[in-house]
């Protein structure tokens, strides 16, 4: 059986290297992904994913099992880190860039693929919060609901309407191309 | 039902089935009847297929560096093991109790040498009633005295002044006793003040049981 994140942290802070590591392998890739989607930069994205590890070693943690999973605790760290770095302008290199140079650029750099990442970086925080961790990383509503402190119908109403947001956007690009993806 | 109520229908079926998903009989009639939402059911669709491309986005991109990320990795892990290695600082709690228990144990050893010194030095106070020495009376021993009570001084005895001479051929008793220096002081022996606990003596008593000489006879105090 699998030890929970809880546990792996606790050994983790007895100084137990192992399941510090095993932490950061089953943590860390989904850690990117939703800074990656939320800050749209895959430099900010590794920045950040490495930098809440290195909070969570530091002496400062102050993570308390009985307010919450540390996961939560995770992505509550990523979310305000990407935040900070949103708010001191905007990323030189941008994920929304299409890619042209091989097959699996082909496959992910699609024109409405890029103009989607920039959709949803435009998206208010809380509506992109959900359509990240609901769509992109395919949480369960009470997943996310616990992830991000509030109720299963908060998580879905934020959902249908962020939905529509970018429905409509892409709706928008279809008749006009131009005007959206520049 | 409203299209406001079919519009959430439309998005959680999107979700779960995505390019193939199947309205159900309601949900097609309804879609059959009503532009907007078949509109509306047409971008779900369509935004669905699109984050489902866009998942393989980060994969994609980390494979172009993996290099890069597994040296994050690994500095990561220096640092963790670097952060082990430092001694490890005891929590506010058990530095309070450690510093409780060695201000107690040094209060005990403190209390415990200024005993031990004031034993040494301050001569123990004797109270008016108090005994001033312990007589040892299987070690005493029966003489008769000379005429001259006063030749007991020469044979280390000292003289226990303001006492009355002895009888010629009164009998006398050599008592062997364990004295306070104080006693001693008081029946004009000269004492060290230095001198501490009890000094052995021997004490010539006269028949009528007062002290006429004292002599002391081991002195362990040099």
């Amino acid at each position: 059986m699998q030890p929970s994140d809880e546990e792996l942290y606790r050994l983790m802070r007895k100084g137990n290297q192992d399941a510090f590591a095993q932490l950061y392998e089953r943590r860390e890739p989904a850690l990117y992904r939703f800074a990656l989607h939320m800050s749209g930069s895959s430099a900010v994205a590794e920045e950040v994913s490495h930098e809440v590890f290195v909070r969570l070693m530091g002496p400062s943690t102050r993570f308390d099992e009985t307010k919450g999973s540390l996961e939560s605790f995770l992505y509550g760290i990523a979310r305000n880190l990407v935040r900070v770095v949103r708010r001191l302008g905007p990323v030189a290199e941008a994920v929304d860039r299409p890619f042209h140079h091989d097959i699996l650029g082909e496959l992910i750099g699609s024109e409405t693929t890029a103009a989607l990442h920039r959709m949803l970086r435009e998206l208010p925080e809380r509506y992109r919060d959900v359509v990240v961790l609901c769509d992109l990383e395919e949480r369960s509503y009470e997943d996310v609901a616990k992830l991000i402190g509030r109720p299963v119908g908060t998580v879905r109403s934020r959902l249908h309407r962020a939905r529509a947001l970018l429905s409509a956007k892409l709706k928008r690009m279809n008749a006009s191309p131009e005007v959206v993806t520049r | 039902m409203t299209c406001s109520e079919w519009s959430k229908e439309l998005v959680e079926c999107a979700r779960r089935h995505g390019i193939h998903a199947e309205p159900d009989r309601e949900l097609r009639a309804h879609l059959a009847l009503c532009a907007q939402c078949s509109e509306r059911w047409e971008a779900e669709l369509q935004l669905t297929a699109q984050f489902r491309a866009m998942r393989v986005h980060p994969a994609a991109l980390r494979s172009l560096d993996r290099f890069a990320g597994e040296k994050r990795r690994e500095s990561l892990m220096l640092d963790f093991a670097r952060r082990d290695r430092r001694p490890v600082v005891p929590s506010r709690f058990t530095q309070a109790w450690v510093w409780g228990l060695g201000a107690a144990a040094a209060l005990i050893v403190a209390v415990f040498v200024g005993h031990q010194a004031g034993k040494r030095t301050v001569p123990a106070k004797v109270s008016p009633g108090a005994r001033t020495h312990e007589v040892r009376t299987e070690q005493t021993i029966i003489y008769e005295a000379s005429n001259d009570a006063s030749a007991l001084s020469s044979d280390d005895f000292i003289a226990v002044p303001y006492t009355p001479p002895l009888a010629p051929g009164e009998m006398v008793r050599v008592v062997h006793a364990d004295f306070y220096p104080e006693a001693l002081a008081s029946m004009g022996v000269e004492v060290d003040p230095s001198w501490a606990g009890d000094l052995p003596a021997d004490v010539v008593v006269g028949e009528d049981g007062l002290p006429r000489a004292v002599r002391i006879t081991e002195n362990n105090q040099f």
